[in-house]
C-alpha cells in the first residue's frame, strides 16, 4: 500500500457509557478508493467525525498524512474535504456564496475563490442556480453542492458519508463517474455507503465495521473471494421429495419444492454433486452459476438480513 | 497570510449575516431609541431637574447607547452561533483550518461590528433632540469596544449552553434587561433608595453605563478606572472561557 493518507490506530470512542468505537485500526493509502461499510449505527460516521475533528475520542491516534488530527488540526483539516451525510449549509447564503465563503475559510483570496466557485458550479451543473439559497435547490442539487463545497479548497482526501443516499439513479451514476475521475487525478477517496453495489463498483479496498469493530479489511476482490464462493443452482427435470442420503451429506439444499438443488462451489463440490445425481439417475434441466457479490460477503460478515442492511 | 484570509472571511460572514437581516437587527434599535428619547428624555425629562449638573435628556443618552451596545452584541453572537448549531452549519466551520482562537475572535468581531453600527445609529437619532461635545472620546471608544466584546462573549457562551431558541431570550428577559435597567440607564445611583443602593455595586452594567457616561459627559457615579478595570477583567475572563469551550468542543463536537 502507498504511504498512508489516513492512519487510525486503536481508536476508542464512547458516547456516555456506549462504546461506539472499540480499538478501530486501519489505514487508507494515498490514492486509494476506500469503501467503509457497516450496518446502521456500526460506527462509520463516528470514525469519519474523529478523522475530520467533529468528534472527540477517548483513546487512540488518528493521523492524516503523518499529522495528528488533534495536535496538528489546522494542517489535517486543510488536507481533507468532507461531504457530510446531512445538508449543513449556511441558511443565510446563496449557492455561490456558500462556495466562496468556504474557499475563504481555507485561505483562498476572494478572486481565487470566485474563480474556483464558477468552475465547480459549472462542473456540477449548478451555474443557473448560483444566486439561489440552498433551500430553493432540489435534493440532487443540494447533494451536488455539498460535494462542490468539499472540493473548493482542492483537498488531497475526499471523505464522503453516504453521498448517494436518496439520489436518483442517473445522478448516482454521474456522481460515480465524477468520483472515479477525481480518484484517477490522485485524490484519495474515503466513501461510506449503504449501497453495497456502489462500493463494489467503485472501491479498490473495503473496510467493514460492525458494532464499533473492524471485522474485515481487504482489497474488494479478495474480500469477496475470501468470504464467499460461486453459488450453483441445478434445476431438475422432476422435483425430488427429499434429498438422497449421498447428497444430504454434501451440504446441499433442496429449493422450490424440490425442483432445484443449490450449493456453494468449494473444493470440487460440483463434481461430487453431479456424480451423485448421475448415480441416482436424477436428470438435470439447467445449470446456473451465480458469482458472489460484495453484498454476500457483507451479509456473511455482519450476519444481518438484507432488509436490515438496506433500510 | 492564508490564515488571515480565513479569519477575515469569517468576520465578513458574520457582518454579512446581520446586514442581510437588517430589518431585524439594525432598524428596531433605531425606532425604539427614538421612542425612548422622545418619551422619556424629551417629554418626561423636561419635568426632571438636572442630574450631576447635566440636563436629564443629555444624561439619558449614554445609558441608552450602552443598552443598545449590550443588546446588539449579545443578540448578534447568540443568534449567529445558535442558528449555526441548530442548522448544523457550525460543522462547516469546524472542519476548516481556522484555529479556535480565530473562530471565536471573528464571531466576537461580528458582534462588535453590529453594536458599533447600532450605537452609531442611535447616536445619530439622539442628535435630533440634543447635541453636546464628547468629553473623553478615547474613553467612549474603549467602553464601546470592550463592553461589546464582553457581551459578544456572553452571547456565544449562552448559545453553546442553549438547547432551544427560547433559552436565548430567557437570558435577555430575566438577566440582561433587568441588570441594564437597574444599572442606571435612566437614573443616577443617587436616586436609588438607600436600603438597596449597595446592590447596585454588584451589577456589572452599572460600571459599564457609568464608564460610557463619563466618556461622553465627564460625569459618573463611580471612578472611571474601576469601571475600566471591571470591563477589561470581564472581557479577559469571558473571552478565555469562550475559546476554552471551543477548544474542548463543548456542545460542538460529538
Amino acid at each position: 500500500m502507498a504511504r498512508p493518507a489516513i492512519s487510525i490506530q486503536s481508536l476508542v470512542k464512547f458516547y456516555r457509557r456506549f462504546k461506539a468505537l472499540d480499538r478501530v485500526t486501519f489505514e487508507v493509502g494515498e490514492g486509494d478508493f476506500f469503501g467503509f461499510l457497516g450496518p446502521n449505527g456500526a460506527g462509520k460516521t463516528t470514525t469519519i467525525s474523529a478523522v475530520t475533528g467533529l468528534a472527540n475520542y477517548q483513546d487512540g491516534k488518528v493521523e492524516v498524512f503523518g499529522y495528528d488530527v488533534r495536535r496538528d488540526y489546522r494542517q489535517t483539516r486543510a488536507l481533507i474535504g468532507l461531504v457530510p451525510q446531512e445538508f449543513n449549509f449556511d441558511p443565510f447564503l446563496s449557492a455561490e456564496q456558500i462556495l466562496v465563503f468556504e474557499a475563504g475559510y481555507f485561505g483562498f483570496s476572494p478572486r481565487e475563490a470566485k474563480k474556483r466557485a464558477a468552475e465547480l458550479l459549472d462542473s456540477f451543473d449548478l451555474s443557473k442556480k448560483r444566486k439561489e439559497g440552498y433551500k430553493r435547490l432540489s435534493g440532487g442539487m443540494k447533494r451536488r453542492l455539498l460535494i462542490a463545497r468539499a472540493l473548493m479548497h482542492r483537498p488531497k482526501i475526499l471523505i464522503l458519508d453516504e453521498p448517494t443516499a436518496g439520489v436518483d439513479l442517473e445522478l448516482r451514476h454521474r456522481l460515480w463517474e465524477f468520483l472515479r475521475r477525481l480518484n484517477r487525478e490522485g485524490i484519495t477517496i474515503f466513501l461510506t455507503t449503504h449501497y453495497i453495489e456502489e462500493a463494489e463498483k467503485l472501491c479498490s479496498r473495503i473496510g467493514v465495521i460492525h458494532e464499533g469493530r473492524i471485522i474485515a479489511l481487504d482489497p474488494t476482490e479478495t474480500l469477496i473471494r475470501k468470504m464467499t464462493a460461486d453459488r450453483v443452482e441445478l434445476s431438475l427435470k422432476k422435483p425430488l421429495l427429499q434429498l438422497p442420503a449421498e447428497l444430504a451429506a454434501l451440504d446441499v439444499e433442496l429449493k422450490d419444492g424440490g425442483a432445484k438443488i443449490q450449493f456453494e462451489e468449494r473444493e470440487g463440490m460440483i463434481q461430487k454433486v453431479l456424480r451423485a445425481l448421475y448415480e441416482k439417475g436424477i436428470e438435470i434441466e439447467r445449470i446456473d452459476v451465480r458469482r458472489p457479490t460484495l453484498e454476500d460477503a457483507f451479509l456473511k460478515l455482519t450476519k444481518k438480513s438484507p432488509i436490515e442492511i438496506k433500510s | 497570510m492564508r490564515s488571515l484570509i480565513g479569519f477575515r472571511t469569517l468576520v465578513w460572514r458574520e457582518i454579512y449575516r446581520f446586514f442581510s437581516v437588517f430589518t431585524q437587527t439594525i432598524t428596531p434599535p433605531l425606532v425604539s431609541s427614538f421612542l425612548y428619547i422622545f418619551i422619556f428624555g424629551f417629554s418626561l425629562g423636561q419635568r426632571i431637574e438636572e442630574v450631576h449638573g447635566v440636563p436629564y435628556l443629555t444624561f439619558l443618552i449614554p445609558g441608552l447607547l450602552m443598552m443598545y451596545v449590550i443588546e446588539g452584541s449579545y443578540s448578534n453572537t447568540s443568534s449567529s452561533l445558535f442558528i449555526s448549531r441548530w442548522a448544523n452549519n457550525i460543522e462547516e466551520l469546524l472542519v476548516t483550518p481556522l484555529s479556535y482562537f480565530e473562530m471565536v475572535l471573528a464571531i466576537l468581531i461580528g458582534g462588535l461590528a453590529r453594536s458599533l453600527v447600532t450605537s452609531t445609529g442611535v447616536y445619530l437619532v439622539s442628535l435630533f433632540f440634543v447635541c453636546f461635545p464628547i468629553a473623553h472620546p478615547a474613553v467612549v471608544i474603549f467602553f464601546l469596544i470592550f463592553v461589546s466584546l464582553v457581551f459578544s462573549s456572553v452571547g456565544m457562551i449562552v448559545a453553546l449552553f442553549a438547547e432551544e431558541f427560547e433559552h436565548l431570550s430567557l437570558c435577555t428577559t430575566f438577566v440582561i434587561t433587568p441588570l441594564i435597567f437597574f444599572g442606571g440607564v435612566f437614573h443616577s445611583i443617587e436616586m436609588v433608595p438607600a436600603a438597596i443602593k449597595w446592590l447596585t455595586f454588584f451589577n456589572p452594567m452599572f460600571y459599564m453605563i457609568n464608564g460610557l457616561r463619563y466618556g461622553m459627559l465627564g460625569v459618573s457615579d463611580t471612578p472611571i478606572f474601576l469601571s475600566a478595570a471591571i470591563v477589561l477583567a470581564l472581557f479577559l475572563l469571558l473571552f478565555s472561557l469562550t475559546v476554552y469551550l471551543f477548544r474542548v468542543g463543548f456542545k460542538l463536537r460529538k
